[in-house]
């Protein structure tokens, strides 16, 4: 059992890929945001990469341990440590009954840490996942973040705490955090001629983009469109403004949702459907990186990526996360 | 002995909710960021009198910008 101290600034269980299936009721998927930091706390600490962990966005997160077991850091470094020791990130390691761990705050590089637990973090699954949906109060422990004096209950490990204990990856591994974000994206459905101009596309593809101090696991905003974006002066029957649409299904996580004048990426507790524009879909691969993206302070932009790219990048990504990466 | 309550997140700040010459205590909130669509409380380590207030509402903050400075008891 992990008793937590202090929740931090947001820490939540998250497993992946989260709540497949219910996007025509209105749900969205949930899931860990950044799904390889999880992945490969996961397979350092013996699980399948994708059981739930925990996920703490902006640190702070403070617990003590009822039993030995062993954990896995990876994510951003927020100086994570075991009774004032620090913690190696990216390995295992075993801890004992009574150990507390504490994350400090953010590092230079990254948004979000994730805690691995030997057997996961177990509460009850809901509609077939783990994960919380923060906005809408369901999943994960009880429908919220971790508060002070919640009590969370721990998987069975699948193996010794001696063999899991000794896990690291191999090197050239570890994906690379940054302050300036590429993504890969693939455009459509809404793009030009009839709803983005080709100015408006070269700029969506040029531009870089401060991550807006609004941005959350919903939705990650970035900076105003020019109007020179649009190629219609209005919406038609969508609507008065020419990002407005016929209400449509969003294809969450990852498009681009064009709302008025701003930007935004619809993530993993997105909203499924609305009537705004989507000109791009960032590709499964990447998608990791949104969720390590700091709001007002890194940037994002969009690099024109392909279908077969896309897949390719998947199925390497998916490698990766297993056995193969341990050294 | 001057202390600096800094932010502990990327943010703007919502309103600091002491002014100079305030007397506080360790733990109480001296100021609010608004970042991720929620409000986050920033509280002083240590108790003392606020001897300057340098955030103000609006204000784009990093990690580890002064807020406030406290003159401490200690």
């Amino acid at each position: 059992m992990l008793k937590v101290i202090n929740g931090g600034i947001e820490t939540l269980v998250e497993d992946w890929p989260g709540r497949l299936g219910y996007l025509g009721k209105g749900m969205s998927a949930s899931g860990a945001f950044d799904n390889v930091s999880l992945g490969f706390a996961n397979v350092l600490v013996g699980n399948p990469s994708g059981k739930a962990g925990l996920e703490i966005t902006g640190g702070f997160f403070e617990a003590e341990f009822s039993d030995t077991t062993v954990i896995a850091v990876t994510g951003t470094d927020m100086k994570a440590s075991i009774n004032g020791e620090p913690i190696v990130m990216w390995e295992s390691l075993q801890v004992e009954k009574g150990d507390i761990i504490k994350f400090f705050q953010i590092g230079a590089v990254g948004f979000r840490s994730y805690l691995a637990v030997a057997g996961g973090i177990d509460v009850p699954a809901y509609l077939g996942s783990k994960s919380t949906c923060v906005f809408g109060s369901y999943g994960g422990f009880n429908g919220r973040k971790l508060e002070a004096g919640d009590e969370i209950q721990i998987g069975e490990p699948k193996g010794s705490f001696s063999e899991l204990s000794r896990n690291r990856l191999k090197e050239g591994v570890v994906p690379e955090f940054t302050n300036a974000w590429e993504l890969r994206a693939i455009v459509g459905p809404n793009t030009s001629p009839d709803y983005v101009s080709q100015k408006g596309m070269d700029y969506l593809f040029s531009h870089t983009s401060k991550i807006q101090h609004t941005s959350n696991r919903s939705a990650y905003r970035l900076e105003e469109l020019p109007n020179s974006f649009f190629a219609r002066t209005d919406g038609g029957v969508g609507g008065s403004h020419p990002s407005n649409i016929i209400d449509h299904a969003y294809a969450i996580r990852g498009t681009l949702n064009i709302c008025g004048n701003t930007p935004i990426l619809l993530v993993a507790d997105g909203p499924t459907l609305g009537g705004y524009m989507c000109t791009l879909q960032v590709i499964n691969a990447d998608l990791w990186k949104v969720g390590q993206g700091t709001p007002n302070r890194d940037t994002m932009k969009f690099r024109l990526s392909s279908q077969e790219e896309a897949t390719q990048a998947r199925i390497k990504q998916n490698k990766l996360l297993s056995k193969n990466s341990l050294a | 002995m001057e202390k600096s309550v800094n932010a502990i997140m990327p943010g703007l700040c919502a309103r600091v909710v002491v002014k100079e010459g305030d007397k506080i205590s360790k733990g109480q909130e001296v100021a609010v960021i608004n970042c991720m669509k929620t409000e986050i409380s920033i509280t002083s380590e240590s108790s003392g009198v606020v001897k300057k207030v340098l955030a103000k509402e609006w204000d784009d903050l990093q990690v580890d910008d002064p807020m406030v400075i406290i003159e401490t008891e200690e």
